[in-house]
């Protein structure tokens, strides 16, 4: 091993350290006196934008239905096999509708692709970031808890409407 | 005075200064923690108490409540000694600092001291050399490489900082020359406070007060990035405590130190002239004392949250090519000063 | 031979051969839809047309037939341009439906607007509505809207089933398929029909949005439902049978298989009655017991009687492998009497596929050597000397046969003891003492041979319990390769069931231990060493169309499948 060169050479008070010591010692003095950046959690909360990939969830309409009809491409498309979707008839317009949707919150990764292949619209992204489970099973998320009024999701339909 | 008054008077300054210094701790840990915080434009510890004010006894039951593990491949007594010697030392050296000038109490002439011994000094020394042999225990006993590394760095930097740190006190004995904390004091009045005629000195002992209290930036003997924890690694819930304890309490033990060296102890320039009453100026006295004591403390947190690690050959060479020459520039000063100006 | 040069490749061609189907033989694929390899040519889609040189107009490469020397451009710009045209022609009506539609994924119209469409449409008005839902005959559902016209399932009807019940009615962008008044679609081959539709206008009732194509793992297999033994594919989903669907394979069913195949041969795969580990009659009742007790018990058993007091019953819908491991073990004992039952529906046969014999291995157990065993009893002789009490222990594989002859109900309350290999719960393992579950053929590896003296290689597309899909090598859909323990698609319902060749090994441990096989192809490998027929054969060489074995004297072999 050779010794490498310095790339410069430091002089007697800057091999002391101390200019330099001083120096760190006024910025964390001064940042002292900033103001905090902490969000106080469970009392403030944090409002995402309409372009936030919260949880993803099923848009329901404003008759009740889902939107869904289970064409499996966001199952086919989810990069982690977090979506599993059985299809069956219904005697409405759409002829198909998912018996059972079931996202495993475990293997999402709010990626987003579900949503952007969507032909129906009818699976997308919420602001929906808390996500706490005690067991396992728990994070299988079926149309129980997936369906979302259409109301509520207005905004980030327009948002993709505009820039999907 | 009969030997039943003093014996209970001694205990009774001990309880104070038991109490006393663990609640210094406790809070250390917790403004240690807002400081950090503050730092980093957090807010720190919020929610036990007001401004999580409860914190610190939060931590220590959640230490206490965990489990006692000892590793199978631990020298147990020696493991269990450690953490003891650690506590030990750091309690003891207390009896010789000073809190404030002699008061008159119901009659009891009282040193704010529980021993006024004359050697005092070198009673801390000594004591503070004796540290090194928890920490170093500790990392042999607990069978882990992680912190036989711990304990080794610790004594090689105890042993490296103590040669510097020795001859820094050695300018302030010279300068009073006694080697009783009271007599250092009051050797310092008004404005002849050793860090001001000795700077360099000052900065030494100041340097290897760091040095020895394993505070950042020269905690390699725990230095978490590199030996999980270090010394301690193996410790947990009680032992663990102890440890955690006497880290802060040489914490305020080296405030104390430097404050009783080379700040003027509890001396406040001139507040004689002030023409205060008796009592108020021992209260001044002890409460400039204890805001001496804060600020260093302070001063410490503050190091620790600005400046990152040294390397271990950086730190080796500080001490020994640095800070040890530096100390006998100091004394040798402190010997022309005496010599020119007859101080 | 005549040679045409097809995108500048030139290729040989027989005689009388269309262009479409000369370039098909030599590898290059023609978009084409109503044209199929076995229906007669109606040339109405218009999306084979090539350019042709010295041609006036392009042609459409189905119906022109090829001559020596021609030249013809299946890429060419002008080709292209008609293709688009065709297929922007034909998207006109046709429903943007993807999503819904079953055909999704196996979709030519689908595949076609992917690699020739312009993907986009110039087409503003109202797409014309026709009618959807509607039941055409007892398994299919029509959906008019997505219909184009391909006339492929009338031509199926006309010429393969033999029953003209399709047409057309209306005209113009009104037109679409209909049954003839007071006719329904009916034959025994309708869902054909819903392999040939070129979109999702022709769908199988009973698959119905069950699965997206893509979604399932598809194993190839052989139908069980009849000694003609078609070529299949076993789709799966979530260790689930969801549809069996018809393999090409000329020498045997061609692109057909029956609608009675299709439907009924797998159900039992996931029925309720399924039997789940083995089983001892205690006190009375069948209780589940560790396979170790009961194979102990049936061997101790077995051991209680004298060779003549035993009888083995084979099956024809066992593999070869197990008859033969049935055979040896028995033989093992000492035991000769041993037949196997057929099960014949006189005069449910037709010209087309379907055959009177209902079981897809009664030739290879034939072969196998289950009928002609020197000195035993046959069946009937069996069943006389239990009646009579000269046969006091009956073990039976793989057949229900108290249901096929309900006398032998009476008779075996004289059976002393009576072990059955059974795959679902069904009279004769309710009967029996002892019951061992037996894997089904989709759940196992083994040969059929049909009654033309075909033999063929089923594989096994579910897994039982000590199946691994990765490991034995079974076809894997997408949610197989990646899922993990803790997926819920994984957890689909697996069986404690053994094929019957190695209960028979496991069996013979616990005795000689005469049978020393690990898997099906070791028992095959001894077939092919001790049985005329099956010499030089091994499981390699089967491959997927199946081989005719040497020396069957099988006049049906001849019938071959002319007729489709």
């Amino acid at each position: 091993m050779s010794i490498q060169k310095r790339e410069k050479n430091l002089n007697f008070f800057e091999k002391l350290y101390i200019p330099e010591i001083m120096k760190g010692m006024a910025l964390t003095l001064k940042s002292m006196f900033r103001p905090n950046v902490t969000l106080q959690y469970p009392e403030a909360r944090f409002e995402p934008s309409s372009s936030y990939r919260g949880r993803p969830v099923l848009v329901q309409d404003n008759n009740g239905v889902e939107r869904c009809v289970a064409c499996g491409l966001c199952a086919r498309v989810c990069p982690a096999l977090a979506i599993e979707v059985q299809a069956s008839e219904t005697e409405l317009e759409k002829e198909r509708y998912p018996v059972k949707f079931e996202i495993n919150m475990l293997r999402c990764i709010f990626c987003g692709f579900c949503e952007e292949v969507c032909p129906e619209e009818a699976i997308v992204m919420s602001k929906d970031y808390e996500l706490v489970f005690k067991k396992r099973d728990d994070a299988i998320f079926g149309k129980d808890k997936l369906l979302v009024p259409v109301e509520n999701l207005k905004e980030r339909i327009e948002f993709l409407r505009a820039f999907k | 005075m009969n030997i039943w008054e003093i014996i209970i008077i001694s205990l009774i300054k001990i309880l104070i200064i038991v109490v006393m210094l663990l609640l210094t701790v406790a809070y250390s840990v917790y403004f240690e923690r807002k400081i950090s915080a503050w730092v980093q434009n957090r807010v720190g510890p919020n929610r036990v108490g007001w401004l999580g004010l409860l914190q610190p006894f939060a931590d220590v039951f959640k230490l206490l409540l965990k489990e006692d593990i000892v590793p199978d491949a631990a020298n147990k007594p020696l493991h269990t000694l450690a953490p003891l010697i650690a506590l030990f030392v750091a309690f003891a050296t207390y009896a010789v600092i000073p809190l404030g000038p002699p008061v008159e109490l119901l009659g009891y002439k009282i040193n704010l001291v529980v021993a006024d011994v004359n050697i005092g000094i070198l009673y801390v020394l000594a004591l503070t050399s004796l540290g090194v042999y928890g920490i170093t225990f500790a990392g042999w006993s607990s069978g882990s490489k992680y912190s036989l590394f711990g304990g080794i760095r610790s004594s090689a930097q105890m042993i490296s900082y103590e040669v510097s740190m020795g001859f820094s006190v050695a300018g302030v004995l010279l300068m009073s020359q006694s080697l009783s904390p009271i007599k250092i004091v009051e050797a310092q009045h008004g404005w002849m406070w050793n860090a001001i005629l000795q700077p360099i000195g000052f900065i030494t002992f100041l340097v290897s007060a760091f040095a020895e209290t394993n505070r950042l930036p020269f905690d390699l003997p725990e230095a978490e990035p590199e030996l999980v924890g270090g010394y301690h690694t193996e410790y947990s819930s009680f032992k663990f405590a102890g440890f955690f304890l006497a880290e802060y309490a040489n914490m305020a033990i080296a405030s104390a130190m430097i404050a009783t060296l080379y700040l003027g102890g509890y001396q406040i320039p001139y507040i004689e002239k002030l023409g205060l009453g008796y009592t108020l100026t021992t209260a001044l006295q002890i409460a400039g004392f204890l805001f001496k004591i804060g600020a260093l403390i302070f001063f410490f947190m503050w190091v620790r949250w600005s400046i990152p690690r040294f390397r271990y050959d950086q730190l080796m060479s500080l001490g020994w090519k640095v800070m040890f020459p530096l100390s006998l520039v100091n004394l040798i000063w402190v010997a022309a000063l005496i010599m020119i100006f007859g101080i | 031979m005549p040679t045409l040069t097809v995108d500048g490749i030139q290729i040989e061609f027989n005689q009388g051969q269309t262009i479409i189907e000369a370039a098909r033989a030599a590898g290059i694929e023609i978009p084409h839809f109503c044209w199929h390899p076995s229906l007669s040519v109606s040339g109405n889609c218009r999306v084979c047309l090539v350019e042709i040189e010295k041609m006036p107009k392009l042609a459409i490469s189905c119906s022109t037939y090829a001559s020596d020397g021609m030249v013809v451009h299946t890429k060419s710009e002008k080709t292209l341009q008609a293709r688009n045209a065709v297929m922007e022609f034909i998207l006109i009506n046709h429903p943007l439906d993807c999503p819904i539609c079953d055909e999704a994924g196996e979709c030519k119209l689908q595949d076609y607007a992917y690699k020739h469409g312009k993907g986009e449409s110039r087409f503003e008005e109202m797409k014309v509505r026709k009618e959807k839902r509607v039941q055409l005959g007892p398994y299919i559902k029509f959906d008019g809207d997505r219909c184009i016209m391909c006339s492929r399932c009338i031509r199926f009807s006309d010429e393969i089933a033999k029953k003209n019940q399709l047409t057309f009615v209306k005209r113009g962008d009104k037109v679409t398929v209909s049954t003839f008044p007071g006719e329904s679609f009916d034959n025994p081959y309708t869902l054909n029909t819903t392999d040939i539709c070129p979109v999702g206008a022709l769908t199988n009732q009973d698959f119905r949005f069950k699965s997206r194509v893509w979604e399932m793992s598809n194993t190839n297999s052989v139908c069980t439902g009849c000694s003609r033994g078609c070529s299949t594919e076993i789709w799966v989903r979530n260790n689930e049978i969801l549809r069996l669907t018809p393999r090409f394979n000329q020498k045997v069913n061609s692109y057909w298989m029956c609608d009675n195949g299709r439907l009924n041969t797998f159900k039992h795969v996931n029925a309720q009655n399924r039997i789940d580990g083995a089983y001892i009659r205690k006190e009375g009742q069948l209780q589940k017991v560790e396979w170790e007790e009961a194979l102990k018990v049936a061997v101790k058993s077995l051991r209680e009687y004298k060779n003549s007091e035993i009888a083995f019953i084979g099956s024809p819908f066992a593999t070869c492998e197990d008859n033969y491991a049935l055979l040896k073990f028995a033989r093992s004992l000492g035991v000769s009497n041993i037949d196997f039952m057929n099960h014949i529906l006189p005069g449910d046969q037709d010209e087309i596929l379907i055959r009177e014999d209902k079981t897809p291995n009664s030739l290879g157990a034939e072969l196998i050597g289950l009928k002609n065993s020197s000195n035993g009893s046959s069946l009937d002789g069996i069943m006389k000397s239990v009646k009579e009490g000269k046969i006091k222990a009956l073990f039976v594989m793989e057949d229900d046969i108290v249901s096929a002859n309900q006398e032998y109900e009476k008779i075996f309350s004289k059976l002393e003891l009576l072990i059955v290999n059974s795959s679902n719960q069904n009279e004769t393992a309710n009967l029996a003492d002892i019951v061992f579950s037996a894997s089904t053929f989709a759940e196992k590896n083994g040969t059929f041979v049909n009654f033309q003296g075909i033999l063929q290689r089923i594989r096994p597309a579910v897994a039982t319990e000590e199946m691994d899909r990765a490991l034995d090598g079974m076809e894997m859909s997408r949610w197989d390769k990646f899922g993990t323990d803790y997926d819920r698609w994984l957890k689909g319902k697996k069986y404690d069931a053994k094929p019957s060749w190695k209960i028979f090994t496991m069996l013979s441990a616990y005795m000689e231990g005469k049978l020393k096989y690990d898997m099906a192809e070791d028992v095959f490998s001894d077939i092919a060493k001790s049985v005329e027929n099956f010499k030089g054969l091994d499981y390699d060489s089967i491959g997927l169309e199946g081989v005719e074995l040497k020396n069957i004297k099988s006049e049906a072999r001849l019938a071959g499948v002319k007729n489709i």
